[in-house]
């Protein structure tokens, strides 16, 4: 009796198994499963973005350096304009790898020594005069990074600059702070490029969707990212969205207003970039989280979550590109059409951190869950 | 007549002696697990995480009064701790009974973000077992006192955990009947990708079809699971379906230990007597367990038995209709979740909201966005953007928060995305409402957005 039950429950067992493996079969020509396969996005994002990215940022921060030292050798109108124009191109670079908040970054928040502003001019002028700081502290978080160069650079005009670095009672302090400032940057940067030539591995073997998984970590900070540093802190802050009080002030670059629209439109290229699974020197791919969401296949309307989100960025990037004037005359006299460009970067914020995150299916705590 | 005759038959039949052996077990065990999970939520850190470090804690309706103990909470945990051992143990039992009841209860009490329906059951189960006689045997309490041991009691003790068990399992599959689980295999079509890194059948877990099987074979399981537990022909392949599903769901899902205390509590299911026999055998070896051994049956007082009946159909009842009060809303239950709880309602959704709140001061008009960092944990926030409830008890806590750092009766506004089910997200709340103005009731909220998709089922 038993055993003709055993052997009952047995075959049907069986049964079930064969029918799992003729199915498997059947779909083989689907690939819908390999574009799932969290290993290759995550080596993509190691080896041809993050690693790339931060190695061009060390690159423009050491041609920053060469030309502030020529600067600080021989301060002239000809060194200063190289200077500046090098501190540009290291500004627009750091655009390209901001959103790039998690692991090594994240452990030493390269982020906050980096682009902390608006810098405090009172801060920066109390260590020159003091010529004792120490920059690894927090409270000289907003004396440091490309805001603080911004003002040492840009806060006066080139003639105003030069005397500061000659003729000013305090010019050798003001040199070993320029240079100090850029020495610390790139220490950081180095700093966070060897950790990650050393964590690379382990970024990709960690293919879980837990909270420790990779997918988890990166996805997390690009749409913090997003949300508080590149919608806020770049456009929504300055402009009050929420308060509706302007704060020309506290936009990026603010001593080179003709840059702060520049530094955003970059950041928000990249952010495209970045989320379509572009290599770092742009060649399309398609192993980005594009990819994988287009592989999970939610839709609205028939039309990919995948697709929808590209579209609402685009159109983030649209309205910023149109914008006429800088954004620091415009978040205060041409109000409507900052605003505007604020609305069409949030439409992109629930796409990122509602949608594609549920999607995902990632954790965010390592707590119990019995799915809501 | 014939009506009171069937009440005559059920109520002997209820008093049927069955062998204490299985109710021992059930306490041991359970008192066990227990007692593991409290350990493992030293070990993880969560005591600290999940009920001192938060500087807000969401209350239950009408528990408004359970407050942590600051770093004494700590000792709320040692104290639960300690009695799920004695409850184990079976020293002490009524008074372990009752403080491990109250203790674990209190502390889900402390904050709803940390409900989950496992822990409900724990709840309630603890509640029967204060009544049942389950220290008869194999306890402490029969070594201090053998005059205590009982070989035999009532069926209606054992069936009653039985029920409870009956009632977890057919409302978890009811709730599952509804056209995203079976119809879309949503959410496992998005939870099982999530998993497709696993040794073996990884591959097999981001394919389409392998979510339609198993939330199928999902509902099917629990909807039939306790029937096939209760005959004894299709018992042994019921028990062995229970260890393989709730082990894959361990794998699965980070749903901690209820998979763990599911494999456990369902051996109540198998036959008394074979409990008893195994208990038998496992005393050959350790002579020292106090078990009794004569045919005596624990009988309860005339006057007992009235109450316990008084107190055990009304809780059953009130298992059985509880769950239904969703019908009583006129929106999607998944969307509103009101009358979500406390109903059997697990691995339901795949639901996630964005919020975003904005107070804004009477008087000066002067406005500032929430960092919700600031207030909440990630856990909190994560619960709060998705359920009604928190977010209004949330603006109260803003409007009050703001109020005392003088700003004139501030207005408290929030916009909020919220996606069900791998729907695109949507705007959840009336962006308008001033919360602050709103008051928490069961009556239906208005300033929730209604669904736009229509969920077919229960």
């Amino acid at each position: 009796m038993l055993y003709r039950k055993t052997i009952t429950y047995l075959s049907l067992l069986l049964l079930c198994l064969c029918g799992v493996f003729a199915c498997t079969k059947g779909n083989g020509t689907d690939n819908q499963a390999d574009k799932l396969d969290r290993k290759p996005m995550l080596t993509h994002y190691a080896d041809e973005y993050v690693l790339p990215g931060y190695d061009a940022l060390l690159q423009d921060l050491n041609a920053l350096k060469d030309k502030a030292t020529a600067f600080t050798a021989n301060p002239s109108a000809t060194t200063l304009a190289a200077t500046k124009s090098a501190w540009q191109e290291a500004y627009l670079t750091w655009q390209t790898v901001d959103m790039l908040e998690f692991g090594p970054a994240e452990d030493i928040s390269l982020r906050s020594y980096m682009n902390t502003y608006p810098a405090t001019e009172s801060k920066i002028e109390g260590n020159i005069a003091l010529g004792s700081y120490n920059l690894e502290t927090f409270g000289n978080k907003d004396a440091q990074g490309f805001p603080a160069l911004d003002y040492l650079l840009n806060s006066q005009s080139s003639t105003g600059t030069i005397d500061l670095y000659t003729t000013n009672a305090q010019s050798a302090a003001y040199k070993t702070y320029l240079n100090n400032v850029i020495n610390k940057m790139i220490e950081k940067v180095s700093a966070v490029k060897t950790a990650w030539g050393t964590n690379r591995d382990a970024f990709i073997g960690a293919t879980g969707t837990d909270a420790a998984g990779s997918l988890s970590k990166m996805t997390n900070a690009v749409v913090l990212y997003y949300e508080r540093f590149l919608r806020s802190g770049k456009i929504g802050y300055p402009v009050g969205a929420m308060t509706g009080t302007p704060l020309p002030g506290h936009v990026e670059a603010a001593y080179s207003p003709e840059l702060s629209k520049a530094l955003a439109v970059k950041a928000l290229e990249s952010y495209i970039a970045f989320y379509e699974g572009k290599q770092y020197n742009g060649t399309a791919g398609t192993n980005g989280m594009k990819g994988y969401l287009a592989g999970i296949g939610t839709k609205d309307n028939g039309v990919l979550m995948a697709d929808i989100i590209s579209q609402s960025l685009n159109e983030g990037l649209t309205a910023l590109n149109g914008l006429s004037g800088t954004l620091k005359d415009g978040v205060s006299n041409n109000r409507v059409a900052v605003l505007n460009v604020y609305d069409k970067l949030q439409g992109s914020v629930a796409l990122l951190k509602v949608d594609m995150v549920s999607a995902f299916g990632i954790s965010i705590t390592y707590v119990d869950n019995d799915g809501d | 007549m014939s009506h009171r005759f069937t009440y005559h038959a059920l109520t002997q039949m209820l008093r049927k002696p069955v062998y204490s052996a299985s109710l021992a077990t059930f306490r041991i065990l359970f008192g066990l697990m227990i007692l593991a999970s409290m350990i493992r939520f030293f070990t993880k850190g969560w005591i600290e995480e999940l009920y001192i470090k938060p500087v807000f804690f969401f209350k239950y309706y009408g528990f408004e009064w359970v407050h942590n103990w600051g770093p004494y909470t700590y000792l709320l945990f040692i104290i639960c701790a300690v009695s799920a051992l004695t409850f184990a143990l079976g020293y002490r039992y009524r008074l372990s009974a009752i403080v491990l009841f109250c203790s674990f209860t209190y502390i889900e009490l402390l904050d709803k973000t940390n409900y989950l329906n496992h822990y409900y059951f724990v709840s309630l189960a603890l509640f029967l077992m204060i009544w049942l006689p389950a220290h008869c045997t194999c306890s402490v309490d029969c070594r201090r006192n053998p005059a205590l041991k009982r070989r035999m009691v009532p069926l209606w003790t054992v069936t009653s955990i039985r029920l409870l068990l009956g009632i977890v399992y057919v409302y978890a599959g009811l709730a599952k009947l509804n056209s995203d689980w079976l119809l879309e295999a949503m959410p496992l079509r998005l939870w099982l990708p999530a998993q497709n890194d696993l040794p073996l059948v990884g591959s097999l877990l981001s394919q389409t079809w392998v979510a339609y099987v198993f939330s199928w074979f999902g509902a099917v399981y629990d909807l039939s699971i306790p029937f096939f537990l209760l005959f004894r022909t299709t018992r042994p392949w019921a028990y062995a379906t229970v260890i393989i599903f709730h082990v894959a769901t361990s794998i699965l899902f980070p749903i901690g230990m209820f998979p763990y205390v599911m494999i456990l509590a369902t051996l109540i299911f198998f036959p008394s007597a074979t409990t008893d026999a195994v208990c038998m055998r496992i005393q050959r070896w350790i002579p020292g367990i106090p078990l009794a051994a004569d045919q005596s049956v624990y009988t309860f007082k005339r006057t007992h038995s009235r109450l316990l009946a008084g107190l055990f159909i009304p809780f059953f009842l009130f298992q059985l209709l509880f769950p239904w009060r969703y019908l009583l809303y006129r929106d999607e239950l998944f969307w509103t979740e009101e009358g979500f709880r406390f109903s059997w309602r697990v691995m339901l959704m795949e639901k996630l909201g964005y919020a975003q709140f904005i107070v804004e001061d009477s008087k000066t008009g002067k406005r500032t966005v929430v960092n919700n960092d600031l207030f909440l944990t990630d856990n909190q926030e994560k619960m709060m953007s998705t359920q009604p409830d928190f977010i209004l008890q949330y603006a109260h806590m803003l409007a009050q928060h703001y109020k005392a750092e003088g700003w004139h009766e501030p207005k408290v506004f929030a916009t909020i995305y919220v996606n069900l089910n791998g729907r695109r997200s949507t705007l959840y709340i009336n962006p308008s409402t001033d919360l602050s103005q709103e008051k928490d009731k069961f009556a239906h909220k208005k300033w929730i957005i209604p669904f736009k998709d229509k969920i077919y089922g229960l």
